[in-house]
């Protein structure tokens, strides 16, 4: 039965696996996170593939949540919190380079565990409020924005007549495709997903597991999950984490899907794709 | 045979251990709802003598205040009784419109800057944020009457401005500055972060985000606690008693002198005019009411569901 299930996420992982490994849209060097100190995860040297799915797995505390807000540098306003290495997106040095953080993050959207619409606007000021936060008026450009990003989410059809209605009233898995389009909207080179179907029932997380391999055509994804058949099923790379002795998250393996799950290098990450702990 | 033995022993053993544990929460429980019962007496006993005074204070308030209602009560200035007309005392419609203009005055300078400052308190954690807030907490706690003294000394006496509706409102705004400042702050508090996370995902100035996420998400609390801080500035005397003048003239210039609901009441019942002293219950009433109808407005305005533009 194990046997089956694991054969059955292996072929997955080799059907959702493109092989050629083209340009990158984001590049770690050595990326490390630590927080007053002390090293939350640390060791992280890997691309993010232009236009592939990458998914961060690993067991809880190893730091790929941590080593995810560290891109869109998410950990500015924490107290304390200090990355080092490198990250690079086209090139530029996110965090030293010629870039500020609002213009990063701007480019790198990100969507978050639990649906996180703004309770008091309407569907539609959702969609388009990056757009407004960063200074766009025209009506003609936020309609258009916000019909694309919504149809680009899949709601359009169910949404298109109740605009106006408080986003709040949508349900959790439509608010979190709400999400999606509001990150969308802002025309975001890479795409970070934080768990964005850990809140949700397995119906509404397939919708966001389809949107997600299409939405790769114009986005690259990197999607943090908890869910092994998620990651088999969607991502094309595969980063494996694990907290070391020292209780520090460190990348153990990073390889396209396919290899992480079928003959990974290393035999922790064998053992955690076949379930034996995490 | 042993076997059964083994297996029988231990189930009567547990049997009676049952029976004895039964046996003692049967009796705890019997003991505790007979306290409860005693305590639920003693609790309703206290009820009913805590609320003699203020029931009492009501009816007063409504059997002495409500005859002396009438048009002239709201729409004429007071008149000073003679010993020919002893009951000819006017009305209060000075105080009335110098109440609102004192508040509305105390809430155009205080409500603004204590939002500011409460927005300030809640996203900052500097040295600075911290000692503003004790300060705000320790403001909160003040006699009122400081509040008048300050104004007095400050605004009437070294600046010469002499009594105005303004010296009055800079002391109830002093007032009222710490309630909005609190309230303020825990309301934005009170927004969840992941709002603020999702406005800076979007490449969002913080600044931005604090004007169109979190302010917004936060105003049911911080009109609430507004309309509070209104609600306790108007029944306040001591902070008015001292600088307003107490004008005779219906004045809503801010550098004139006023009246005051409050005020009024303190004068005119030590008046040696019975008319007078019975008109005070009358102010009195207004009082209660304006406070009563800011209080009630707060409360449906805390308990509306979110609105959305």
């Amino acid at each position: 039965m194990e046997q089956e299930i694991m054969a059955d996420i292996q072929s997955q992982a080799t059907a959702a696996t493109s092989t050629s490994s083209g340009p990158a849209a984001m590049q770690l060097r050595n990326v490390a996170v630590s927080f007053n100190g002390r090293t939350a995860v640390r060791n992280c040297t890997f691309d993010v593939g232009k236009n592939r799915v990458t998914s961060l797995i690993g067991p809880s505390g190893s730091g790929k949540t941590t080593l995810l807000r560290a891109l869109n540098r998410l950990h500015d306003l924490t107290p304390g919190a200090k990355v080092s290495g490198e990250i690079l997106l086209e090139g530029v040095d996110v965090y030293r380079g010629d870039i500020t953080a609002t213009e990063l993050r701007a480019r790198v959207g990100m969507v978050f565990q639990r649906p996180n619409p703004f309770p008091t606007m309407s569907i539609y000021d959702n969609v388009i409020s990056g757009l407004r936060f960063n200074g766009i008026k025209k009506k003609s450009l936020l309609d258009a924005a916000a019909e694309s990003s919504l149809r680009s989410a899949a709601l359009w059809e169910s949404v298109e007549n109740r605009l106006k209605v408080p986003a709040s009233n949508l349900s959790g898995g439509e608010q979190q495709r709400l999400c999606i389009a509001r990150a969308l909207a802002m025309d975001p080179e890479v795409l970070l997903m934080d768990e964005p179907t850990s809140a949700l029932d397995p119906i509404a997380t397939l919708r966001i597991e389809e949107l997600m391999t299409t939405l790769k055509s114009r986005v690259s994804v990197v999607i943090v999950t908890h869910n092994m058949q998620q990651a088999a099923r969607i991502s094309d790379d595969c980063a494996f984490l694990l907290m070391g002795e020292d209780r520090t998250g460190e990348l153990i393996e990073f390889d396209t899907t396919e290899k992480i799950f079928n003959n990974p290098d290393d035999s922790r990450t064998l053992d955690y794709t076949l379930g034996r702990f995490g | 045979m042993s076997d059964l033995t083994n297996l029988v022993g231990p189930l009567e053993v547990g049997h009676e251990m049952r029976g004895e544990i039964r046996r003692i929460a049967n009796n705890t429980r019997a003991r505790r709802q007979f306290i409860s019962r005693v305590m639920m007496v003693l609790s309703l006993v206290a009820l009913s003598v805590a609320a003699v005074p203020l029931v009492l204070l009501i009816i007063v308030l409504l059997r002495n205040g409500i005859p002396t209602l009438n048009a002239a009560f709201f729409t004429q200035l007071p008149q000073t009784p003679t010993l020919v007309t002893p009951n000819i005392v006017g009305g209060v419609s000075n105080a009335i419109v110098g109440s609102l203009a004192l508040n509305l005055y105390a809430s155009i300078l205080a409500i603004p800057l204590g939002i500011l400052v409460g927005v300030y308190l809640a996203e900052n954690e500097t040295k600075f944020a911290t000692s503003l807030r004790v300060v705000a907490q320790t403001m909160a706690g003040a006699p009122s009457i400081l509040m008048g003294l300050f104004a007095f000394s400050f605004l009437v006496h070294d600046l010469n401005l002499g009594f105005t509706a303004l010296a009055g409102s800079f002391a109830l705004a002093v007032l009222m500055l710490p309630v909005i400042v609190i309230s303020t702050e825990i309301a934005v508090r009170s927004v969840p972060h992941t709002l603020r996370e999702a406005g800076l995902a979007l490449g969002a100035k913080p600044h931005k985000i604090s004007l169109k996420v979190v302010l917004p998400s936060a105003l049911t609390g911080i009109v609430t606690g507004a309309i509070l801080a209104v609600s306790r500035a108007v029944g306040e005397t001591a902070p008015v008693l001292l600088v307003i003048g107490g004008g005779f003239l219906n004045e809503w210039r801010p550098l004139n002198p006023v009246s005051a609901l409050p005020l009024t009441i303190y004068e005119n019942a030590k008046s040696e005019w019975p008319a007078q002293r019975a008109q005070v219950w009358g102010v009195a009433l207004v009082l209660v009411a304006f406070v009563f109808v800011l209080s009630l407005s707060a409360r449906i305005w805390a308990s509306r569901k979110q609105q959305v533009k």
